[in-house]
C-alpha cells in the first residue's frame, strides 16, 4: 500500500514538473512580448525597448530561460512579475483562497444537484422529473459559462437586486459564480449518475433482490445507487478540474478576486513568472485532488486493488 | 486493506460528498475575517459610513469608481497606461498643469522662467507643501525626481520620453531649482504637467526601491491606503492638502473621505454594478448602454474626449501600390470612417478629420467634412493607375491582384477589430480585396517584418510635438512613423514646431503638418476616443483634465 501510494506522489510529481515545463514552452513560443502591455511600442525607440527586455531577462534563449527557472525554483523562488517586481508566491498565497472557495462551492453545486437529479430521473424515467433533468443536464453542459453568468448576474443581480455583481467578500458574492459554474457541472454529473444508475437497475442481481421480497426502496437506496455511486466518485476529480479551470472566466465576469483572473491577465501581458506560478498551483491541487480520489475510490470499494493500476469495476458490492 | 464495517465506509462516501461543502464554509469564514473592505450591500445602502445625516450632502462619503482594468504599477514614473494614470492622479500632484486653453498654470511650482536659449528653466517652489509621508517637498525632491526619471534602473519609459530632453537639475537653494536641457523644445513645460512626471516622495521612493509602484507615496489630495490584486485600490483624504491646481475649484483637501477603485473588467458587470448600486460610478460605458443610461434619471453619463492621435490607419507607403498618392487617395474616399462611426459606436464616438484630435494645441478644424467618401472618385483613381477590375470584381494589373493586408492588434480594444471588418466592405466595393491578419505580436509583424499595408494606432498626448514621433522622417531603427512618410518640407515644420515660442506662428506650422498628411493621404482618421462614465445622480461635479483623467478634488455626494 505504501509502495503504492508513493509510486503515484512520484508520478504525480512527475506531472507537474512537465506541465510547468510545457507551458513554459508555449509561452515561450506564442507571440507578443511582455514590453508589449507596458509601453506604446510605436512611441518607443528600439534601444530603450531592447535594454528593458535585457533587464528583465526575456532576451536569453530558451534553454536558459527554462535553467533559471527550475534552478530559482529548487530553491523556493518563484520569481518576481515582470510587470510590478513584486515577488510571485504571496501573490500567488493571496489569490488562492478566493479561487479554492468558489471551487469547492462549485463543486459542492453540482455533486448536490447534478447526483439528486440523477439518481430522481433514473428511478422515474421517461417520467416528468426525468424530462426536467435532463433538461437540466442539457442547458449545463450546452451553455457558456460566460453567457449564463451574464444572465444570471442580468435577472438576479441588476434586475432583482438579490445578489451583489460583482467582488469576493462574503457568500453572497459567492452565490452567482458558484452557481453559474456548480449548475454546469451538475449537468455533466446528471447524465452519468443517470446512465450508470440505469445500467445498474438492469443487473440481474436487482432482480433477485427484488425477487427476494425487498422493498422499492430498499432495492434502489441500498444496493442499486451505491453501487451506482462508483462511477460519479471517479468523475468528481475531473470535476474538480473543471470547476478550478471555471473560476478564470467566473472571476473576470463577477470581478473576483482569484488565481484564474490572475493568470488570464497574466497570460495576456506575458507576465512569464506569473503564469509559471499559478500553472504550479493549479496543476499541484489538481493532482492533489485525484490522487485523494484515486486512493478514496480503491478504499471504498474493495475490489480495486491498487497493485493492479486497471482495476476491475465491471461488478458490484453486494 | 484494513477491513472496515460497512457503515464506516458509507459514512466515509457521504463524508467525501459532503467535505467540498465543510472546507468552503470555513474558506468564506476566512474571506470575512479578511480585511476585505467593505462589503458590496454594505456600500450600497449606505455610500457615506460616518457623515451624519446632516454633512451628508455636503462633505464625506467614499466614491466607488469601477476601472475596467487592473493599474501595471501606481510608479508614475515607470508605469504608462492610462488606467494608473486615473489613480495616479489622486495621490500626486506636478510642478505646473496644464489648462484646457493650453496655457500652463502653477501647481507645486508658484513660478518659473525660461532662459533665452530655451535650454534652461529656473523654478520657484512651494513652501508649504509636505509628502504623506511627512518628507518635506523642496528643491532636493525635485531634482531626486527628475534623476529617478532618466535612471535607467526605474524602468521607466513613458515618463523618460516625456521628460527628455531633460539633462540634469542644479539646487539653487531650497525651494529653487534649475533644469538644464539637452536642446530647446516647447514641449517640456507642458510635459511636466503629465501623470508620469508627477514628483513622489523621494524617501518613500528609496525605501521601495522596486517595489513603490506598491506602495506610492505623493503629495496628492489623497493618500494611498491599499491595493488589493485584482479587487481593489483604496485612497483617503489627505487632511493638509492645500496646493490644488486651477483646474479644480476645490484648493484644499477634498470633500470625499475616501476613494475605491474596483477593478471589474466584464463590461455587463461593470455598468451593472453601477445599476445595482454596488458602485457610485464605473467608466469606459458601452456604446450600446450609453443611450439607456443617458435617458434614466437615476444615472448621469460623463465624457470627456481624450487628446492626442486619433485612432489612425497609416498607410505603409514603402509597399506597392501604396507609395503612389493615388492609390493611397483612392483609400481615402474608400473609407468612410462616418458610417463606421455611426454603426459601431452609435453615435457616442466622434469621427475623427485631422492627425490631431480636436482640443489639441494648433488643431486645423478646416480639415473637418473637407473629405467625402466617393466610391466613383476612388475607382477612377485606381483604373488611372492601370487596376482594372477583374471577373470576380477584384482589380487586377499585369496579373497582379490589388490586395491590403490590413494588421490588427487583439484583443479587440475599442471595436478595432470590426472597423478591419467594415473596412474590408468598403474597399470590396471599389475593387481592393482586404486581408485582415489579427495578432498579438505587433513588434515583429509590424515593426520588424514591416508586413502590412495598413495598421492602426493611437496616442495620448497634451503637446502637438509628438507629431513628430508618428510623421518626421524616421531615423534608421526608429519605428514610430508606421506611414513611412518622408518630406523634407513636413520635417521642416516639425522641427520649427517644437521649438517656435510664438504661439500663433507654431499653430501655423500645426496645421501646416496636418493639412500635408491630408492632402498627401498619410493616412485615414477615424475615430477620437471619449472617455465615458456612469455615475449614480448622487455624485457631483466629477470633472476631468484635458487628458481626459477624472479628477476628484471637487466631487460631493448628495443623498
Amino acid at each position: 500500500m505504501v509502495r503504492v501510494v508513493i509510486g503515484r506522489i512520484v508520478s504525480s510529481l512527475l506531472v507537474v514538473v512537465s506541465s510547468s515545463v510545457l507551458v513554459f514552452v508555449i509561452m515561450y513560443l506564442l507571440p507578443g512580448d511582455p514590453i508589449d502591455s507596458m509601453v506604446n511600442v510605436a512611441a518607443t525607440p528600439p534601444e530603450v525597448i531592447a535594454s528593458l527586455r535585457h533587464q528583465l531577462g526575456v532576451d536569453k534563449p530558451l534553454p536558459q530561460q527554462l535553467a533559471d527557472y527550475f534552478g530559482k525554483l529548487l530553491r523556493g523562488d518563484l520569481g518576481t512579475s515582470l510587470l510590478t517586481s513584486e515577488p510571485v508566491l504571496p501573490k500567488i498565497a493571496a489569490q488562492l483562497p478566493p479561487t479554492l472557495e468558489l471551487a469547492a462551492v462549485s463543486l459542492a453545486i453540482a455533486l448536490i444537484v447534478g447526483l439528486a437529479l440523477g439518481v430522481l430521473s433514473a428511478i422515474h424515467r421517461n417520467g416528468p422529473i426525468d424530462w426536467i433533468a435532463r433538461f437540466v443536464g442539457l442547458l449545463g453542459i450546452s451553455m457558456p459559462n460566460f453567457w449564463s453568468g451574464i444572465l444570471l448576474l442580468l435577472v438576479f443581480s441588476i434586475r432583482l437586486g438579490w445578489f451583489p455583481a460583482m467582488g469576493s467578500d462574503g457568500w453572497r458574492t459567492l452565490a452567482l459564480p458558484s452557481l453559474t459554474l456548480g449548475l454546469i457541472g451538475a449537468g455533466f454529473l446528471v447524465r452519468i449518475v443517470r446512465n450508470s444508475m440505469l445500467e445498474v437497475m438492469s443487473e440481474p442481481y436487482i432482480v433477485m433482490l427484488r425477487a427476494k421480497g425487498l422493498t422499492e426502496r430498499a432495492v434502489m437506496y441500498r444496493h442499486a445507487l451505491r453501487n451506482a455511486l462508483i462511477p460519479a466518485i471517479t468523475v468528481i476529480g475531473l470535476l474538480a478540474g473543471d470547476m478550478l479551470a471555471g473560476t478564470v472566466v467566473m472571476e473576470t465576469v463577477f470581478a473576483r478576486q482569484g488565481i484564474g483572473r490572475m493568470i488570464s491577465d497574466a497570460i495576456l501581458s506575458k507576465d512569464m513568472p506569473v503564469v509559471q506560478g499559478v500553472i504550479l498551483f493549479s496543476a499541484v491541487v489538481y493532482v492533489v485532488i485525484n490522487l485523494l480520489v484515486d486512493l478514496s475510490y480503491s478504499w471504498i470499494d474493495p475490489r480495486v486493488r491498487l497493485r493492479h493500476r486497471t482495476a476491475d469495476t465491471g461488478g458490484a458490492i453486494r | 486493506m484494513v477491513k472496515l464495517p460497512k457503515t464506516f465506509k458509507t459514512a466515509a462516501l457521504i463524508l467525501l460528498l459532503v467535505l467540498p461543502v465543510a472546507l468552503s464554509a470555513c474558506s468564506a469564514n476566512n474571506g470575512v475575517a479578511q480585511e476585505g473592505g467593505s462589503s458590496g450591500a454594505a456600500a450600497a445602502a449606505d455610500p457615506s459610513p460616518g457623515a451624519s445625516s446632516a454633512e451628508a450632502s455636503e462633505t464625506g462619503g467614499e466614491l466607488s469608481y469601477a476601472l475596467v482594468s487592473s493599474p501595471d504599477s501606481l510608479d508614475p514614473h515607470r508605469s504608462g497606461l492610462s488606467v494608473s494614470s486615473r489613480v495616479i492622479r489622486t495621490m500626486f500632484d506636478n510642478l505646473v498643469v496644464q489648462l484646457p486653453d493650453h496655457t500652463i498654470q502653477p501647481w507645486l511650482a508658484t513660478e518659473w522662467t525660461e532662459s533665452e536659449d530655451g535650454l534652461s528653466y529656473i523654478f520657484k517652489l512651494r513652501q508649504d507643501v509636505k509628502f504623506h509621508d511627512g518628507t518635506p517637498f523642496n528643491a532636493e525632491a525635485v531634482k531626486y525626481n527628475f534623476d529617478r526619471v532618466i535612471d535607467p534602473n526605474t524602468k521607466g519609459v513613458s515618463a523618460l520620453a516625456l521628460l527628455s530632453p531633460y539633462e540634469s537639475s542644479e539646487v539653487i537653494d531650497e525651494y529653487t531649482i534649475k533644469l538644464t536641457l539637452s536642446k530647446p523644445s516647447r514641449a517640456f513645460l507642458g510635459n511636466l504637467s503629465a501623470a508620469q512626471l508627477s514628483i513622489v516622495s523621494p524617501t518613500a521612493a528609496a525605501q521601495s526601491g522596486d517595489r513603490f509602484g506598491q506602495h506610492p507615496v505623493g503629495t496628492g489630495p489623497f493618500k494611498f491606503v491599499k491595493w488589493e490584486d485584482n479587487s481593489e485600490i483604496k485612497v483617503e483624504r489627505n487632511p493638509d492638502y492645500n496646493w490644488a491646481p486651477a483646474l479644480v475649484d476645490n484648493k484644499g483637501s477634498a470633500y470625499l473621505d475616501g476613494i475605491v477603485f474596483k477593478i471589474v473588467p466584464e463590461d455587463a458587470t461593470r455598468i451593472g454594478s453601477v445599476q445595482s448600486g454596488q458602485a457610485l460610478a464605473a467608466e469606459s460605458v458601452p456604446p450600446q448602454n450609453v443611450a439607456a443610461l443617458k435617458s434614466d434619471p437615476k444615472f448621469k453619463l460623463l465624457q470627456a474626449n481624450t487628446i492626442g492621435l486619433p485612432y489612425t490607419l497609416f498607410i505603409n507607403q514603402n509597399r506597392e501600390p501604396w507609395n503612389e498618392l493615388q492609390a493611397r487617395q483612392a483609400l481615402q474616399y474608400g473609407i468612410d470612417a462616418g458610417t463606421i462611426v455611426k454603426t459601431l459606436y452609435q453615435g457616442t464616438y466622434e469621427q475623427a478629420w485631422s492627425a490631431l484630435t480636436p482640443g489639441m494645441f494648433g488643431y486645423d478644424a478646416s480639415l473637418e467634412n473637407s473629405i467625402k467618401p466617393d466610391a466613383d472618385k476612388a475607382d477612377s483613381l485606381l483604373e488611372r493607375l492601370g487596376w482594372i477590375k477583374g471577373p470576380d470584381g477584384i482589380r487586377q494589373k499585369d496579373g497582379k491582384r490589388l490586395t491590403l493586408r490590413y494588421v490588427v492588434t487583439s484583443p479587440n480594444r475599442e471595436k478595432r477589430n470590426d472597423i478591419a471588418v467594415i473596412v474590408q466592405q468598403q474597399l470590396k466595393k471599389i475593387g481592393i480585396e482586404v486581408e485582415v491578419v489579427v495578432t498579438k505580436d505587433i513588434r515583429t509583424e509590424i515593426f520588424v517584418n514591416d508586413n502590412y499595408d495598413v495598421f492602426g494606432n493611437s496616442d495620448v498626448s497634451g503637446d502637438p510635438s509628438w507629431l513628430s514621433v508618428y510623421y518626421h522622417t524616421a531615423p534608421k531603427g526608429a519605428i514610430g512613423n508606421m506611414s513611412h512618410v518622408s518630406a523634407p518640407e513636413l520635417d521642416r515644420w516639425l522641427e520649427q514646431g517644437a521649438v517656435e515660442k510664438d504661439d500663433g506662428r507654431r499653430a501655423e506650422l500645426y496645421r501646416n503638418v496636418q493639412q500635408y498628411i491630408r492632402d498627401n493621404a498619410v493616412m485615414v482618421p477615424i475615430y477620437v476616443f471619449p472617455y465615458t462614465v456612469a455615475t449614480s445622480r448622487s455624485v457631483e461635479n466629477l470633472k476631468f483634465d484635458p487628458l481626459g483623467f477624472p479628477l476628484f478634488n471637487d466631487v460631493r455626494l448628495t443623498k
